[in-house]
């Protein structure tokens, strides 16, 4: 027993010791990231290696940073807020949890990609779309939705998943676009049929239908684009993107500094580096579109110029989450 | 509930002391002195019970407590708008039901499962109990979240299994009730079987032998003597998985459907809709079900005395019994061994899969890719529950001693808060850490956020119920009169713990350890929220995986960590083969 409590505290002793040293050696930017795992360290990897400082990265899904942030506002753990989409950034900033920073940067961002006091910025974007699996439309002869009504088919009852408003950024998109494109009474009316006939259930996160639909769990699922391609159809799965021609909103992923956050100016230097030529051509692994106009896009890439876009004004979506969400849930019951 | 503010940490002990005394005052301050004297007379005890309870304080009661502020404290004065909206809307409320619906559920399967095997494992001559002991808990060592994976991938819409079940009952979903009771079950009932190994053990087998002897048939024998003895010991196994099921997160998030239930909602309104209080709320609607649980199992365990080792000699031989007992005891642990296996099957071959469910061409490349990923995770997974996992133990078995062994005032209270993190949602308590250890307090004067510190402590209270439980549960099944026999003799409390109780809990307290590492490595809900870039575990980067619907990468990553537990597992039970041999009951009596 003694022995034993012996080696313990050795132990002890050693992580402290261990955890000391990292600390006292070298600087670190830290960062929450809501990219996936594997995706953050493809980005994260190339900047270290660039400018040698060095990152330490969690990643969480935004709603997950946000709580957290938020939690920590006493005592900040970490400089930066890396990906996830905007509304959370708003939502964050409006707490008045981020430090407003114009990145450095040598072209101009579109006054819809960043907050107007840039709170935070936008850094990449893309179309929410349909997702359909082709087994499912040859067996059944039919054509991968077009439009919002094509979901209310029969064909597709109970076949349809995408995640809940409430949980995910991608579903909240999807439900802030049709209101503003009908209205809200006329959205929320829209999405009881659907919810009744077609949806076969709700997902926590917005990707989730993605793998449903791929499997053949079920037929379509609503997401955004850049995670149809990355985790959809380049993965193998048997599926088709589609978008609804009668319009559909996009997100913008952003980017914000943690106010009060340790080391700011790697903080800023690593959000200059987000839209460097260089690190906006990554996105190409990952099929996000980029928003510097001198970066590539990748290959099979549909960019907002070929779908029919809404005039989607994400700051009014962000500021309204709560009330929108309340709403939805009000009449939806879920 | 009280809450003390910070200052008065040490005080409630003396609180219930002068409450007392205006009762019934001359038994009272009898009582107060004798109490008086164990101080001055034990010390060294009555120092550990402050520290013990300063712990319990500051890493279980107070984070819980930040959450709770969180709830009714709205920009500095009352505000009780959380608990109106919740109750007053439907979407709020009823995952409430639908959580003690699933927990009774998979509770009473689970606690089934778990007491045919213990006593297939203990009372019949079952071939190769090895193998099916093994069987038994190894939905353990798993993330919880692979068994729903590997439920979707056999019996989902697309399901390997789907049309054959589907000819014999006809329509179904696996995403729903069926589904989550299912995959708890498989998931849980390793809890109630290892508690329930652990009593059956420890009853005395003579005892159902004279009864034998005595004329009583199987089923006499059985109800009269067996179920009785094991009955504190079913109560906790019982409440464990409830509690489990309730709190359990990660199979609901993936095979849930729109069955939904109060952890996930309350994570959900965390995470989703970053709306701390009502998520507190909503997760202080959990608490409700435990706490009657809880009591109702103490009322009903005290009820009763267990004691069985009476100090002579066991001869445990293990009668023959009639085939057709035999039959649906072996049986039933065939069948359940057989969905075991083919679940972890399933697993195992789909982490090979180039594209799980779609592509089945066998490939590394899952192993390969998830090592480049993951090294960092499963470095850092196994150093920290290595730390956590034994201060579980040791402090788990001496909180179970304190408990049962021990008279003092506040020792329900101990009991109460000790099971208090297994109660609450990971997600909460994780919430909880940040809020209550992101600055400097009377209790904690230094910043844990963001250190590994956090991580361990983390780790450490929240599997420590386990610890509590299984030693509580062999305890009940010792005489004290050993323990007396001891201090009549002239050895302190201490001595006594040490030199008796502590080698005769042994079996518990390893069995405890065991799980307490299994659970630290497989931890997520609560994890989550303590994790940093310095620190991060293996389990954030699984979800992670399964999140990004990565089900081959997500396996592959899982297969390693069961190897790492199993290895773990490994070590500690050639640890326990070597101490069991100068411990076995007689040796100690003779």
């Amino acid at each position: 027993m003694k022995k034993f409590l012996w080696v313990f505290l050795i132990i002890l002793l050693l992580v402290f010791c261990a955890n000391g040293n990292v600390m006292a050696q070298k600087q670190v930017l830290r960062i929450y990231t809501a990219f996936d795992t594997e995706e953050a360290k493809y980005y994260i990897d190339a900047f270290e290696e660039e400018t040698g400082i060095d990152v330490q990265w969690v990643r969480l899904s935004s709603g997950e940073v946000l709580a957290r942030i938020e939690a920590e506002s006493s005592n900040p753990q970490a400089s930066v807020w890396h990906a996830g989409s905007n509304t959370s950034h708003i939502n964050a900033a409006s707490k008045g949890l981020l430090e407003p920073y114009k990145p450095n940067i040598d072209f101009d961002l579109p006054e819809l990609l960043h907050a107007d006091d840039w709170a935070w910025t936008g850094f990449y974007t893309g179309a929410i779309g349909f997702i359909t699996n082709t087994n499912f439309l040859e067996e059944n002869n039919v054509e991968a939705p077009t439009s919002w009504d094509d979901l209310l088919n029969p064909i597709f009852k109970e076949n349809v998943a995408l995640a809940y408003p409430y949980t995910s950024g991608t579903a909240y998109t999807t439900f802030a676009t049709l209101v503003q494109m009908w209205g809200m009474e006329n959205a929320l009316d829209w999405w009881e049929e659907f919810d009744r006939h077609s949806v076969f259930q709700y997902t926590q996160s917005g990707t989730a239908c993605i793998g449903m639909v791929g499997l053949g769990e079920i037929a379509v699922g609503i997401a955004f684009s850049h995670d149809i391609i990355a985790k959809g159809i380049n993965t193998g799965y048997p599926v088709v993107m589609t978008f609804p021609e009668d319009g559909t909103g996009y997100e913008v992923g952003g980017l914000s500094l943690i106010k009060g956050g340790p080391e700011p100016e790697l903080g800023k230097q690593f959000i200059n580096w987000c839209y460097s030529v260089e690190a906006q051509n990554l996105f190409q692994q990952y099929s996000r579109l980029p928003v510097n106009p001198k970066a590539t896009v990748a290959e099979g890439s549909v960019t907002l110029d070929d779908v029919s876009l809404i005039e989607y004004d994400h700051i009014l979506a962000g500021e309204s989450k709560d009330d929108w969400v309340g709403a939805w849930r009000d009449r939806i019951g879920k | 509930m009280l809450f003390l503010d910070k200052e008065q940490q040490g005080l409630p002990y003396f609180l219930v002391v002068l409450r007392f005394m205006n009762n019934d005052r001359n038994r009272q301050i009898h009582e107060i002195t004798g109490q008086l004297r164990l101080i001055w007379k034990e010390p060294i005890l009555f120092l550990l019970i402050l520290l013990i309870f300063y712990f319990l304080f500051t890493f279980v009661v107070f984070p819980i407590f930040q959450v709770v502020k969180n709830s009714v404290y709205i920009g500095g004065k009352w505000d009780f708008s959380n608990y109106v909206a919740i109750f007053s809307k439907r979407y709020f409320i009823q995952p409430f039901f639908n959580s003690i619906i699933l927990g009774i559920y998979t509770a009473t399967l689970g606690s089934i499962a778990g007491f045919i095997f213990a006593y297939a494992l203990t009372r019949t001559s079952l071939p190769f109990k090895n193998f099916f002991r093994t069987t038994a808990t190894f939905p353990i060592i798993s993330p919880p979240f692979i068994v729903a994976l590997a439920a979707i991938l056999l019996f989902g819409r697309a399901g390997s299994f789907t049309p054959w079940v589907k000819s014999i009952i006809g329509n179904y979903s696996i995403y729903g009730l069926s589904g989550l009771v299912l995959v708890e079950t498989i998931a849980y009932s390793p809890t109630a079987f290892l508690v329930l190994y652990g009593v059956l053990e420890a009853i005395d087998p003579s005892l159902e032998e004279a009864s034998m002897d005595l004329g009583a048939s199987w089923g006499k024998v059985f109800t009269t003597v067996t179920l009785p003895l094991a009955t504190p010991g079913i109560a906790s196994a019982w409440l464990l998985v409830f509690i489990q099921s309730m709190a359990d997160f990660g199979n609901p998030m993936v095979i849930s459907g729109n069955y939904r239930v109060l952890s996930v909602q309350a994570y959900l309104q965390i995470t989703g809709m970053y709306d701390l209080p009502r998520g507190s709320t909503l997760a202080m609607l959990l608490l409700l079900p435990t706490i009657t649980a809880f009591f109702l199992q103490k009322y009903w365990v005290s009820r009763k005395s267990y004691v069985t080792v009476t100090g002579k000699p066991t001869g445990a031989t293990i009668k023959n019994l009639e085939w057709y007992i035999k039959l649906p005891i072996y049986s039933a642990c065939i069948i359940y061994a057989g969905i075991v296996l083919l679940f972890y099957g399933t697993i195992v071959y789909g982490s090979f899969q180039t594209l799980w469910g779609v592509n089945p061409t066998l490939t590394l490349k899952n192993y390969v890719e998830m090592f480049e990923v993951g090294k960092d995770y499963l470095y850092h997974s196994v150093l920290l529950s290595s730390i956590a996992t034994p201060v579980t133990g040791i402090v788990g078995i001496f909180i179970s001693f304190l408990i049962i062994r021990k008279n003092f005032i506040g020792r329900g209270l101990m009991e109460f808060i000790s099971m208090l993190t297994f109660a609450v949602p990971g997600t909460v308590v994780g919430i909880g850490y940040i809020l209550a250890f992101n600055q400097k307090t009377v209790l904690m004067p230094v910043v844990l956020t963001g250190t590994a510190w956090i991580i361990i402590i983390l780790l450490i209270f929240r599997d420590m119920p386990v610890g509590i439980r299984s030693g509580i549960a062999a305890l009940q099944q010792i005489d004290p009169a050993i323990e007396e026999a001891s201090t009549d003799l002239g050895a302190d409390s201490n001595t006594t713990f040490r030199k008796i109780t502590l080698p005769m809990i042994a079996p518990a307290f390893f069995s405890g350890l065991a799980f307490g590492f299994v659970k630290a490595m497989t931890a997520i809900s609560a994890i989550i929220f303590v994790v940093s870039g310095r620190w991060n575990l293996i389990t954030v980067a699984i979800l992670g995986f399964v999140d990004n619907t990565q089900y081959a990468r997500a396996a592959a990553m899982s297969i390693i960590l069961i190897i790492i537990i199993l290895v773990a597992l490994g070590l500690i039970q050639l640890f326990v083969n070597r101490v069991g041999k100068g411990v076995r009951m007689t040796t100690i009596i003779e």
